[in-house]
């Protein structure tokens, strides 16, 4: 049962990643391939406050997410106007340096050693030490993130995202100042991935750079295109099936040697495959452009 | 200590350029980032492995069977993911996306097969290298200086003056206007898939007669082909191993004041400020247009 919890706990943070992605790439047609560097930022700004000087979790994870969109709001305002691959370069390319950050500024993050006896979040003295009570605050935190993100796609705000990504040109002759948008969209995301980086390190109390590759963040938009681009409830599914289709392997006993490169190779050829065959995924109402 | 940093960085740069070569010929033709492209790399250096110091085969008929390995396995990923989606005219970000997916899958089985273990062509005891000003050079980093010299120089000689080489030309600037006057795209393009793979097959077992390889490593390599190639230029041949001496130099001078930790940041930040004021590179303003 705990185990079941946590798989869901697990679940319910990749939902907000998710989601948030497609806000970004699905909705607006932006390629980022940087997303795990916002939930490492988030993570790493709410530990360490955590650590040093005891700040709650509550506090911690908000001003996490705050440094997350302040990093956003420079890459964005430097590499939005960048077409396509390029971006999609741009944005993995500073995933890396993210990457290296943590592992290399060894007085700050403790570098490849990580950081262990992250606090709890605690409600009203009671901790949420289970795995079960934790899962109610991260179902809370989807719901949320749920909310504002249907808000947002809904709102004439989300229509000319979606202009954006069908034609540029035409948004901006329509009087849209397209980079703000472009701009805002992206630091949205990098919140939602902040909060879920932060509610990662708060849940497993321990962080190294390891959990923020690239490979991570390409997972992400595995899930994304999986479920559907530009589909908030495709998000929950694809997030939810590429997280439980690979403990499968776990239940036929597969030692973790070598069921840990296989989970990967199932994503792989799933990514192949969906470029193939369904490059719009389950849900998906759109295209790439 | 300076020049030593400086002859590190022409070493490590040409290993680069090597990539980037490679990865230019396909670049070339197909429009888009190959990513696979760096595991195709790694494959040449573990199976020359395999036939080298596993099974004791002669150095140089393992390279060559790396290479023609690798080019099978360039024509093979074209045959199979990228042709149907060039067939079905997909945008840019699906076969970037696809190629990741193939790059993830290789990566893994490399490691299913392989363990995590690094591999290490070098067998021999390391021997002394050549003084010069001051800097200790060994005889490998000079095959391998030597060996990306004369591979861009060849390339470029083979797209310029052959038939073949023309044919890459044509496709590049234009498909259709190529397919006009008798040349056909698709077999161009296998032909560039075969060349660029196989000699970064043959990039991968000399490299790894220097350096350690390991799967989990191959993500940067071929990413600083990239860069490399934008740095020179995209699509130029002479750029791209112009743009690996200079991402090799800055990197291994960089750390001359900083720990050597920080080469991939500088790495990566050399491609964002290249992408963001300089997108054609040091020459191109062709890319620039493509890019922005």
């Amino acid at each position: 049962m705990e185990y079941l919890f946590h798989i869901m706990v697990i679940t319910g943070i990749y939902i907000i990643l998710t989601q948030s992605l497609n806000l970004v790439i699905g909705y607006t047609g932006l390629p980022s391939l940087g997303h795990a560097a916002f939930s490492c930022v988030g993570a790493y700004t709410s530990a360490l406050l955590a650590l040093y000087f005891g700040l709650s979790p509550w506090f911690g994870i908000i001003i996490g997410a705050c440094a997350a969109i302040a990093i956003a709001a420079v890459l964005g305002a430097a590499s939005l106007r960048l077409k396509g691959d390029y971006l999609a370069l741009a944005t993995l390319g500073f995933g890396l340096i993210v990457y290296s950050v943590a592992k290399n500024w060894v007085l700050l993050t403790e570098g490849p050693m990580g950081l262990p006896g992250i606090h709890r979040f605690s409600i009203l003295g009671f901790q949420l030490s289970e795995a079960w009570s934790y899962l109610l605050l991260v179902i809370a935190f989807v719901l949320l993130t749920n909310l504002v993100l249907k808000r947002i796609v809904n709102s004439p705000f989300g229509r000319v995202l979606q202009g954006v990504r069908e034609d540029e040109v035409a948004t901006l002759a329509m009087g849209k100042n397209v980079n703000k948008y472009k701009i805002t969209v992206f630091v949205v995301g990098a919140f939602f991935a902040g909060i879920a980086g932060g509610l990662y390190a708060h849940y497993i109390t321990f962080i190294d750079p390891s959990s923020f590759t690239v490979m991570e963040s390409i997972t992400i938009l595995l899930m994304v295109v999986f479920g559907g681009m530009g589909s908030l409830t495709g998000s929950i599914i694809g997030a939810s099936i590429l997280v439980l289709l690979p403990e499968i392997l776990r239940f036929i006993g597969l030692p973790s040697i070598v069921a840990a490169p296989l989970r990967q190779m199932m994503y792989g050829l799933l990514l192949v495959v969906l470029m193939l065959k369904q490059p719009m995924g389950l849900l998906g109402k759109y295209r790439f452009r | 200590m300076f020049f030593q940093l400086l002859f590190n960085g022409i070493i490590a740069g040409s290993a680069y350029a090597l990539v980037a070569v490679s990865f230019t010929v396909i670049y070339r033709v197909v429009k888009f980032f190959h990513f696979a492209h760096g595991i195709v790399y790694a494959i040449g250096a573990y199976f020359a492995y395999t036939l080298y110091a596993v099974h004791g085969v002669n150095f140089i008929v393992s390279l060559l069977l790396a290479s023609m390995l690798t080019g099978l396995i360039g024509i093979t990923i074209d045959r199979f993911v990228y042709s149907p989606l060039r067939r079905r005219r997909s945008p840019n970000l699906v076969f970037l996306l696809a190629s990741f997916g193939i790059f993830i899958f290789l990566q893994n089985l490399l490691q299913l097969i392989y363990g995590v273990q690094v591999l290490t062509l070098r067998t021999d005891p390391v021997k002394e290298g050549f003084h010069f000003l001051g800097a200790v050079i060994t005889g490998t980093q000079i095959l391998i200086v030597g060996t990306s010299v004369i591979v861009t120089l060849g390339v470029w000689l083979f797209v310029k003056k052959t038939k073949l080489g023309k044919a890459m030309r044509a496709v590049a600037d234009d498909p259709w206007a190529a397919s006009v006057v008798g040349i056909c795209p698709q077999r161009i393009i296998v032909a560039s898939f075969f060349i660029g793979s196989a000699l970064a097959g043959a990039a991968g077992v000399l490299v790894s007669l220097e350096t350690n390889i390991d799967p989990t490593m191959v993500m940067n390599t071929i990413l600083k082909g990239i860069i490399a190639s934008i740095i020179g230029g995209i699509g130029s041949i002479p750029g791209a191993m112009f743009g690996g001496l200079f991402l090799g130099s800055a990197e291994n001078l960089g750390i001359w004041q900083i720990p050597s930790g920080w080469k991939d940041c500088i790495a990566f930040g050399i491609l964002i400020l290249f992408l963001l004021f300089k997108p054609g590179g040091i020459s191109g303003v062709r890319a620039e247009k493509e890019c922005l």
